[in-house]
C-alpha cells in the first residue's frame, strides 16, 4: 500500500542508511580509487573496529563514537605499518597484482579468525543514549540509532575531503596513483604518500566500524555481507572520488529503503548489484568520473 | 653561483650502454642546450641528474650559491628537486586527473617553495593566462601546446635554481613549439633560470642558446662555447640542415 507518510519515511531512512554505507566505502575509495590498492580486508577492519567498540563500551561503558574517534591514529598506524609490509613484499617487485590480492585476503582472515577465537561467533552490540529513541517530525519517524551514525559519517567525510583538497600530501595521495616518478619531481616520496593515504583509509575503518555495530549488532564474517554494497558504490562514485562516495552511498541507500518499503526487504540485497550492473553499462565512469 | 658539473658520466639500462663517458657543465645564469637526434642519450643524461637513472660511472656535482658542493649519484629524484634542481619532463607527465591548479599546487610541494604557494600561483596565472581560465579543469582535457604551458608553469611553482627542459616540442605543432620556446626564454630572464634543455630541433633550441653540446651515440661530439658556434658547426650542417 502506497501512502506519501511511507515514501517519506523511506526517503529518510535511505538517507540516513546512505550516509553509513558511504562511511563504510569512504576507506576503500582512498585505497582503491586513489591509491590502487586493492584492499580486500577493508571491511574486516571495520569488523575490527566494531569489536573494539563494543569492546570498550561493555567493559566500561564508554560510548561507540568516542572508542571510534580514539581508535582513529592506533587504526592510521596499523594501515600505515600493512602498506610498508605490502610495499616492501610486493608492490616494489610489481608483483601487487596477484600476490598482493592474496596479502589481503590472509590479513581478512587473520581478523575474522582471530575475533572469532575472541569472541566466538554470536551476534554483539553497544548500548548507547542514542539507541532506541526515535524523534518524530510530522508523520515521519527518525530513529536516533541512524541519524548520529549519518552525522558522523559527514562529519568524517567533510574532514577527510578538505584534507585532501587543502594540504600539500592531501593532494599528493590523489596524484601518487596517476604518476608516480612525476610525484617525485614534485619533491615528494610516493611511498611516504602511499603509506599515508592507507593510514588514512585503514583509520576510517575504526570509526565506520563503531557506527556499523551502533546501527546493527555485528559478527565477525558480517563485513562480507557488505562486498557488494562497498563495490556497488566505488563504482558508481566514479573510482577514487570522495564527494561520489557520498552521493553514490546516498543513492544506494534511498535505493534500498525504497525496495525494502515497497517490494519487500528481501529485494533489497539485489538493489546493490543492480545498480552495480546498470553504473556499469551506462556510466562506467561514475557519477563523479573523470 | 649554482652549477651542475657531470664529469665522465657512463650510464645505460641492464646491459646496453646509453652514456660512454658525458661531461658537460651549465653554469649560473646560463641557457645551455643539448642537441641530438633521438637515441642518443639526451634523456639518459638529464635523467641521470634527476636520479631516475643512476650512472654506472663518473659524477655528477651540484654547487649551491654557497659554494657548497653536493654529489647528485645516488639521491632520489626528490632529493635533487629539494635541492632546487626542477625537471619539465619529456612528455610532460601532468596528473591528467588533477585540475589545472592542483597540477600547480603539486608544484609547490618542496620545502621551501610552500610558504610563497600564493605568490607563485599568482605569476603562473600572470605568466600563462590560459592556466587562469583554465584553472578548474583537468589537465588531461587540454591541448598539447597547453599541457607543455602548464608542465613548465608546474616546474616553476617549485622556485628552482636551475631547470631541466626535456624535450618541450615533443608533440607540439610548429607554431606551438616557437611560443614555448619564447615563453621559456621570457621566464628565464623574468625568473633569473639556469636552464639546461634537451631538444632535438635545433633551430628552435639556437634562439634560447647561450652554448650547447651534440651528443651522438652516447658521448659528446661537440662542445659549442657560443650559439654562432653551434650554427656554423659541420656536423650540425650535416644532421639538421641536410648540407
Amino acid at each position: 500500500m502506497f501512502t506519501i507518510d511511507l515514501l517519506l519515511n523511506a526517503l529518510v531512512a535511505g538517507v540516513l542508511l546512505g550516509g553509513f554505507y558511504a562511511a563504510v566505502s569512504l576507506g576503500l575509495t582512498v585505497s582503491f580509487g586513489q591509491l590502487n590498492i586493492v584492499n580486500i580486508a577493508h571491511p574486516a577492519f571495520i569488523i575490527l573496529g566494531s569489536y573494539i567498540a563494543y569492546m570498550c563500551n561493555s567493559l566500561w561503558g564508554l560510548d561507540p563514537i568516542l572508542v571510534g574517534i580514539i581508535f582513529i591514529p592506533v587504526f592510521f598506524l596499523i594501515g600505515a605499518g600493512a602498506y610498508r609490509l605490502y610495499y616492501e613484499s610486493f608492490e616494489r617487485k610489481d608483483d601487487e597484482a596477484l600476490r598482493g590480492l592474496a596479502f589481503f585476503f590472509g590479513v581478512m582472515f587473520i581478523i575474522e579468525v582471530g575475533l572469532i577465537m575472541v569472541y566466538g561467533v554470536d551476534f554483539r552490540s553497544v548500548q548507547a543514549s542514542y539507541i532506541g529513541q526515535n524523534l518524530r517530525v510530522g508523520g515521519v519517524g527518525v530513529p536516533t540509532r541512524m541519524l548520529v551514525p549519518f552525522c558522523v559519517a559527514v562529519a568524517m567525510f567533510s574532514a577527510v575531503y578538505l584534507y585532501m583538497s587543502r594540504t600539500f600530501n592531501g593532494r599528493a595521495i590523489k596524484a601518487v596513483a596517476q604518476d608516480r616518478l612525476a610525484l617525485q619531481l614534485m619533491a615528494a616520496d610516493p611511498v611516504k604518500i602511499k603509506q599515508l593515504g592507507f593510514g588514512i583509509s585503514i583509520g576510517t575503518a575504526a570509526l565506520a566500524g563503531a557506527l556499523l555495530i551502533i546501527i546493527i549488532p555485528v559478527e565477525p564474517s558480517v563485513g562480507r555481507l557488505y562486498i557488494g554494497q562497498v563495490f556497488a558504490i566505488a563504482v558508481l562514485a566514479g573510482l577514487g572520488s570522495i564527494p561520489g562516495t557520498l552521493v553514490a552511498g546516498i543513492v544506494l541507500g534511498i535505493a534500498e529503503s525504497l525496495v525494502s518499503t515497497f517490494f519487500g526487504p528481501s529485494w533489497a540485497p539485489a538493489v546493490a548489484f543492480g545498480i552495480l550492473l546498470l553504473a556499469l553499462a551506462f556510466r562506467p565512469q561514475g557519477l563523479f568520473g573523470r | 653561483m649554482s652549477r651542475i658539473v657531470i664529469d665522465n658520466v657512463e650510464a645505460g639500462y641492464g646491459s646496453v650502454r646509453v652514456l660512454h663517458g658525458v661531461s658537460v657543465s651549465v653554469d649560473s645564469g646560463e641557457t645551455v642546450v643539448l642537441l641530438g637526434t633521438n637515441g642518443n642519450g639526451k634523456s639518459t643524461l638529464i635523467n641521470c641528474i634527476m636520479g631516475i637513472v643512476a650512472p654506472s660511472a663518473g659524477s655528477i656535482t651540484y654547487e649551491t650559491d654557497d659554494g657548497e658542493k653536493i654529489e647528485l649519484v645516488g639521491k632520489t629524484p626528490q632529493d635533487v628537486v629539494e635541492l632546487g634542481i626542477t625537471l619539465v619532463p619529456e612528455g610532460r607527465r601532468l596528473f591528467p586527473g588533477l585540475t589545472v591548479s592542483e597540477n600547480l599546487m603539486l608544484g609547490a610541494y618542496r620545502d621551501s617553495a610552500r610558504r610563497r604557494i600564493a605568490a607563485n600561483l599568482e605569476f603562473a596565472f600572470e605568466a600563462f593566462p590560459v592556466l587562469a581560465e583554465r584553472r578548474r579543469q583537468l589537465a588531461g582535457s587540454m591541448s598539447g601546446g597547453e599541457q607543455q604551458m602548464l608542465a613548465i608553469a608546474r616546474a616553476l611553482m617549485s622556485e628552482p635554481r636551475i631547470l631541466l627542459i626535456d624535450e618541450p616540442s615533443v608533440g607540439l605543432a610548429p607554431i606551438l613549439v616557437s611560443r614555448v620556446i619564447a615563453k621559456i626564454k621570457e621566464l628565464k630572464e623574468q625568473r633569473n633560470l639556469t636552464v639546461l634543455m634537451a631538444e632535438q630541433n635545433f633551430n628552435q633550441a639556437i634562439k634560447i642558446a647561450d652554448r650547447g653540446y651534440i651528443i651522438v651515440h652516447g658521448t659528446i661530439a661537440f662542445a659549442a662555447a657560443s650559439a654562432a658556434d653551434l650554427s656554423e658547426n659541420e656536423m650540425v650542417k650535416q644532421y639538421y640542415l641536410g648540407a
